[in-house]
C-alpha cells in the first residue's frame, strides 16, 4: 500500500494516558516512531517546531497547538496554558503539503479525491491542475429568457452546483479568483445572461495569457456595461472603464497619470454590447401588463466596436504618441513593468501568503513577463515556489466565504440542490455573493473576512449544512486528519473529545478556527 | 527554506522574548489597514483610566462611490451649471427645494430640507483636501485614516475609541450597523468594535448551547489571526447579550422603509442600520462612535434618476432615524454627518453622468448643529487642471469640529495637527 494511504488510516484520535499529557508539552521526541514514517521531519519544519517550543518554555507558556501525532498517542491532550503562538506546521510532509495545495486551489475534496492526490504526490498534482482541461459546467436553460432577465440565485447555485461537483474544481478556485480581480455585479450590468456569459469567459481564458484575456475582459458585455465603456463615446469619454483597467485590473495606483486616465478613455471609446439576434416583447409586471421589447440572443457573443462612436485624433498613453485602439491601450499597459508585479502580487496574496515578500512577487512578476504573460507559467512557478509550501505560510490565509462553504460541503459529502441554494444565501452576512461583489475592487481577503457578524454566520452555515445531512456522517476522526491536518488548537482538541457524537464533532471540526483557515 | 518569508515568525520571536504573546495584528497584518482589535488590546483598555464623561454620540454615515455634490446642494443661480451639463442640469435646478436665492438640495431631500427649516442642518461647501486622487480606494482610504499622506494605517474613528473610549467590555462603543465587515474609519489595532448586519438575524442558530461551545472553541487561538477570530466571536457574543436585553426595551417612534426603490449597488438597507442605531442609542448600549453605508454613488451614467434614489433614500432613512430619536428625547445627543470618498466631475459624461470628481458638500444634521451653510462652494468657471472643483475646506477641520466640540476628544492628538475651524455646532464642548 502506498505510504499516504497508511498515513490516513494510522491517524486517529485515541486516548492519551493522564501521564503522558504533561509531558506532550515538554518535547517533541515523544512522536511515536509512526508519525516519523508518516510525516519525515524535515530540517525546517524540525527548527519551526524546535523554536515555537523553546519559545514557550522560555516564556513559562505552553504551546498553544496540539500536533495529533497517532499512535500511541491516547487523547488529544490541552496543554496546561491556553495562551497562543502559532500552528506547528505539518509541511515538512508530503502528505501535509497535498492537503495544503488542495485547500488552496480547489474547493476541497472527497476522500476519494484526496486519496487520488496522496498517491500521485505534490508534483503530479501540480501538474493534473494545470494540464487538466477545465470541465464546463452544464448549460444554464435560464441563461436564454429574453433580456437576461431571471433571478441571479439562479446563476449563483447553477454556479456553486458546478463548484461542488466539477471533476476540475482547479478551474472554478481560478474563476472565482477573476471573478474578484476582472470583477463585475449583476445589479449594474441588469442581464444575468451576460453576466453567465462571463462566468464562461472567465472559466475558458484563466491559464492563458493576459494579452488575450484583457482583449476578452474589455470587450466582455457584463464588463461594458458594469464599467460604462458600452456608453463611451470618443466625442465625450467615459473614464470609468480606462481608470479601473489600469488602477485595478493591471498596474496599480500611482503608475499612471489622470492624463493617461483621460487620453485611454479616448483609446477605448467606441465598443457596445453585441446587436441581439432577435427580440421579444415580454409582460415585466403581471399586474399592470406592462410589456417590454427584450433582446435575445441565440449563442454567447462579445462587444462590437463601431468606428463611428471611437476617437478620430490621435493621444498620448503612457509615453506613446499616435493613433491607439483598444489592443494598443493593452500592449501599452503590458510594457509596464508594474502589471506584472500587480498580477503576481495578487495571485501570490490569494494562493500563498496575506503579505508576501517584495522578492518573492518580483521574482514571480520576471518569471510572469518572461513567458510574455502566461498565466499557466506563472500558476505554475506560485504553486512550485518553495514559499508556497513555506512553514510560516501555514494557515496564513483565511478561507473565503464560498471556500470555506464548498469545502465542507463536500467533506460532508451534501452535494445537493439544497446545499447550493443554502451556499448562496448564507454568503451575504460572510460578505460573500458570488455575481454580486461590494465593489468594484472585488472581494477583500484575509483579516477582511473576519469580523463579528461573518464568525457568527459562518458558524450558522455549519449548524445549517449539518442538518441537511440526513444519513449517517463520514467518519469524523478521517475529517480531523483530511480536513485540520490533526494541527488542532488545545480549545479544538478539548471541545472534540467532549463532543457527545459523531454530529457533534462534525460541528466542531467545521466550525473551528482551523478549518477557516488555508 | 526562503528567509524572505519569516516576517512572521521573527516578529513572534519578538513579543515571545518580550514576555508577551502577540497573537495577531501586529505581525502580520501592518500593511494595509490596521487590523480589528485584539486579545492584547483589550488587556491595555482594563488598565485604562474611564472615557469621555461626553455621552454625545456620532453617526457617520458613508455615501459610497463618490456622491454628486452638484447634485445634492445645487447651485441654483450658476449658468455655468448648464454648459457643464447640457443634460442633467436642467431638473436638478427646476425641481430643486429653495434654500435661498442661490442654493438648494435635491428634489429628494424633502425630509432634511424640513430639517434644515428647524435649524437643525449645517452643510459645510466645498470640502476636500489637497492633490486629490480620483481612485475610489485610495480616496476612501484617505478620509477613512484622516491622512492625505496615506501614512497612517488606523481609521479616524478607531484612533478615537483607542484613545478617548474605555471600552472594555463594552463591545458597542464602536459599530458598524448593516455591514458585515468593519469599515476603515473604525479600525485600529486597540480598538474594540463590533459588526452586526442585522439584528434580526444577529444570534447563532441553535442558541444559547451553540454560542457557549463556540465561546470555549475560540480561545487562545494560534496563529496572526487567532486573536482577531477570539476577539471577534467574544465580541460577538457580547453583543447578542446586550442586543437581548435592548431589542425587548425598543419600540420604533418612526416608519423605516427600506422599500424604495434600490439603485444599482445600493445593497446596503440604510433604513434598517439605521434603526438598529437607534435601537442601540435609545436602550443605552453605550454605543458612541456608530457608521452606515449607502453605496451606489459612483453614478458614470444615467445619473438622472439613479443619484435622485439615492438621495430619496437617504432622505427617508435619516428622516425616520431623527423623528425616531426626538421621539425618544435622544435627538439632542446625536451628530449625523455624511461623508463621501471625492464629489463627481463638474462636466458631464456621454452616459448621462459624470466621473471622478473632487470637493463635495458635506451634511451635518441633528439638534447639536448650527444650521447653515459654511465653507465656501467652488468656483464653476475656475476649476483645477483636471478638471474638477477646488476645495475651500480641509475634511479633517470638519473631522475637528466633531471630535473637539461634539465629542470632546483630543482632536489634535487624533488628527495629529490643528486645522481651520468651521463652527457648525450650536454649543460645542469646552475641551
Amino acid at each position: 500500500m502506498h505510504r499516504a494511504h497508511r498515513h490516513l488510516r494510522i491517524l486517529h484520535i485515541q486516548l492519551m494516558p493522564a501521564a503522558r499529557r504533561r509531558a506532550f508539552n515538554e518535547a517533541v521526541s515523544l512522536a511515536p516512531a509512526e508519525d516519523q514514517i508518516a510525516a519525515p521531519i524535515s530540517g525546517s519544519r524540525g527548527i519551526t517546531r524546535r523554536q515555537a517550543l523553546a519559545a514557550a518554555v522560555a516564556t513559562g507558556v505552553g504551546v498553544g497547538v496540539v500536533r495529533l501525532l497517532g499512535g500511541s498517542m491516547q487523547q488529544i491532550a490541552a496543554p496546561h496554558a491556553a495562551t497562543s503562538t502559532d500552528w506547528i506546521s505539518p509541511l515538512g510532509s508530503e502528505s501535509a503539503r497535498v492537503m495544503q495545495l488542495l485547500r488552496r486551489t480547489t474547493f476541497g475534496y472527497t476522500q476519494p479525491q484526496l486519496e487520488a492526490a496522496l498517491s500521485d504526490g505534490f508534483n503530479k498534482t501540480v501538474d493534473r491542475l494545470l494540464e487538466t482541461k477545465p470541465a464546463e459546467p452544464p448549460v444554464l436553460a435560464a441563461a436564454s429568457t429574453p433580456g437576461g432577465l431571471f433571478a441571479v440565485n439562479l446563476l449563483q447555485q447553477w454556479w456553486i452546483d458546478h463548484m461542488l461537483a466539477s471533476a476540475t474544481p482547479f478551474a472554478e478556485r481560478m474563476t472565482l479568483f477573476l471573478h474578484g480581480h476582472f470583477t463585475s455585479d449583476y445589479r449594474k450590468v441588469a442581464d444575468d445572461t451576460f453576466m453567465y456569459w462571463q462566468n464562461l469567459t472567465w472559466r475558458r481564458m484563466a491559464l492563458t495569457n493576459l494579452r488575450s484575456m484583457l482583449m476578452a475582459v474589455t470587450t466582455d458585455p457584463a464588463m461594458l456595461r458594469y464599467l460604462d465603456l458600452a456608453t463611451s463615446t470618443g466625442q465625450s469619454p467615459n473614464e470609468n472603464y480606462s481608470r479601473e483597467l489600469m488602477e485595478l485590473f493591471t498596474m496599480g495606483a500611482g503608475n499612471y497619470t489622470e492624463d493617461d486616465v483621460r487620453e485611454s478613455a479616448k483609446a477605448l471609446a467606441g465598443w457596445t454590447v453585441p446587436q441581439p439576434d432577435s427580440y421579444a416583447t415580454v409582460v415585466v409586471d403581471k399586474a399592470t401588463n406592462v410589456t417590454r421589447r427584450l433582446p435575445v440572443y441565440s449563442s454567447q457573443k462579445t462587444g462590437v466596436f463601431n468606428a463611428r462612436r471611437a476617437y478620430k485624433g490621435s493621444v498620448t498613453y503612457l509615453g506613446r504618441s499616435g493613433q491607439i485602439d483598444t489592443q494598443g491601450v493593452i500592449d501599452q499597459i503590458l510594457a509596464q513593468p508594474a502589471t506584472a508585479v500587480l498580477i503576481a502580487s495578487k495571485v501570490a496574496q490569494h494562493f500563498v501568503t496575506a503579505r508576501p515578500a517584495t522578492t518573492y512577487v518580483n521574482g514571480l512578476a520576471d518569471t510572469f513577463r518572461r513567458s510574455k504573460y502566461d498565466m499557466k507559467t506563472l500558476m505554475r512557478a506560485v504553486l512550485t515556489s518553495p514559499e508556497f509550501v513555506a512553514d510560516q505560510g501555514y494557515r496564513s490565509l483565511v478561507k473565503s466565504p464560498i471556500e470555506v462553504m464548498v469545502h465542507a460541503a463536500r467533506a460532508l459529502g451534501t452535494t445537493s440542490p439544497s446545499t447550493s441554494k443554502l451556499i448562496a444565501g448564507a454568503g451575504s452576512g460572510m460578505g460573500q455573493s458570488v455575481f454580486d461583489p461590494p465593489d468594484v475592487n472585488g472581494w477583500p481577503n484575509n483579516e477582511s473576512w473576519i469580523s463579528s457578524n461573518t464568525v457568527v454566520e459562518r458558524v450558522n452555515y455549519v449548524t445549517g449544512a449539518l442538518a441537511q445531512v440526513k444519513g449517517q456522517l463520514p467518519p469524523s476522526s478521517d475529517a480531523i486528519h483530511q480536513h485540520l491536518d490533526g494541527v488542532l488548537s488545545p480549545q479544538t482538541a478539548s471541545l472534540l473529545n467532549q463532543a457527545a457524537d459523531e454530529r457533534g464533532r462534525w460541528f466542531i471540526a467545521l466550525a473551528s478556527p482551523e478549518f477557516q483557515l488555508k | 527554506m526562503n528567509k524572505e518569508l519569516g516576517i512572521n515568525q521573527l516578529k513572534r520571536r519578538d513579543f515571545l522574548k518580550a514576555g508577551l504573546v502577540f497573537g495577531a495584528g501586529a505581525s502580520g497584518l501592518a500593511a494595509g489597514y490596521a487590523a480589528v482589535p485584539d486579545a492584547f488590546a483589550r488587556a491595555v483598555y482594563a488598565a485604562k483610566k474611564g472615557g469621555l464623561a461626553n455621552d454625545n454620540i456620532l453617526v457617520m454615515i458613508q455615501l459610497a462611490g463618490g456622491n454628486d455634490g452638484l447634485r445634492t446642494l445645487v447651485p441654483l443661480a450658476d449658468p455655468a451649471l448648464h454648459d457643464l451639463r447640457p443634460k442633467l442640469a436642467g431638473p436638478m435646478v427646476s425641481q430643486a427645494l429653495p434654500l435661498n436665492n442661490q442654493y438648494g438640495l435635491n428634489h429628494n431631500l424633502g425630509g432634511i430640507k424640513g430639517l434644515w427649516d428647524k435649524g437643525k442642518v449645517a452643510i459645510v461647501q466645498g470640502v476636500g483636501y489637497p492633490n486629490p486622487t480620483f481612485s475610489h480606494f485610495e480616496s476612501i482610504r484617505i478620509w477613512e485614516t484622516g491622512d492625505p499622506t496615506r501614512r497612517q494605517v488606523d481609521g479616524w474613528l478607531g484612533r478615537t475609541l483607542a484613545t478617548s473610549y474605555d471600552s472594555n467590555g463594552h463591545p458597542l462603543t464602536g459599530c458598524a450597523c448593516g455591514a458585515t465587515d468593519a469599515p476603515g474609519a473604525l479600525r485600529d489595532l486597540q480598538a474594540t468594535l463590533t459588526v452586526i448586519q442585522n439584528q434580526k438575524t444577529f444570534g447563532f442558530t441553535g442558541g444559547t448551547e451553540v454560542e457557549a461551545a463556540v465561546g470555549a472553541l475560540y480561545k487562545g487561538t494560534p496563529g496572526i489571526y487567532g486573536a482577531l477570530f477570539d476577539t471577534a466571536i467574544a465580541t460577538a457574543t457580547e453583543t447578542m447579550a446586550t442586543l437581548r436585553t435592548s431589542a425587548s426595551s425598543y419600540q420604533p417612534m418612526a416608519d423605516y422603509s427600506d422599500k424604495v426603490k434600490l439603485v444599482y449597488s445600493s445593497k446596503n438597507q440604510l433604513a434598517a442600520a439605521l434603526q438598529l442605531a437607534a435601537e442601540l442609542i435609545v436602550t443605552g448600549t453605550g454605543v458612541k462612535l456608530l457608521h452606515v453605508t449607502l453605496g451606489g454613488f459612483d453614478t458614470h451614467y444615467t445619473e438622472l434618476n439613479r443619484h435622485d434614489d439615492l438621495m430619496g433614500y437617504l432622505d427617508s432613512a435619516v428622516s425616520a432615524f431623527y423623528q425616531d430619536l426626538a421621539a425618544h428625547n435622544m435627538a439632542d445627543k446625536v451628530l449625523i454627518a455624511t461623508w463621501s470618498e471625492f464629489g463627481r466631475r463638474p462636466k458631464e459624461n456621454a452616459s448621462g453622468g459624470t466621473d471622478h470628481g473632487a470637493a463635495a458638500p458635506l451634511l451635518l444634521i441633528g439638534d447639536p448643529v448650527q444650521g447653515g451653510l459654511y465653507g465656501a462652494e467652488p468656483s464653476l468657471t475656475t476649476l483645477d487642471s483636471t478638471g474638477n472643483l477646488k476645495y475651500a475646506v480641509d475634511f479633517r477641520s470638519v473631522y475637528q469640529e466633531i471630535l473637539s466640540g461634539h465629542l470632546g476628544a483630543d482632536a489634535a492628538k487624533i488628527l495629529g495637527t490643528t486645522f481651520d475651524k468651521v463652527p457648525f455646532l450650536k454649543a460645542p464642548v469646552a475641551v
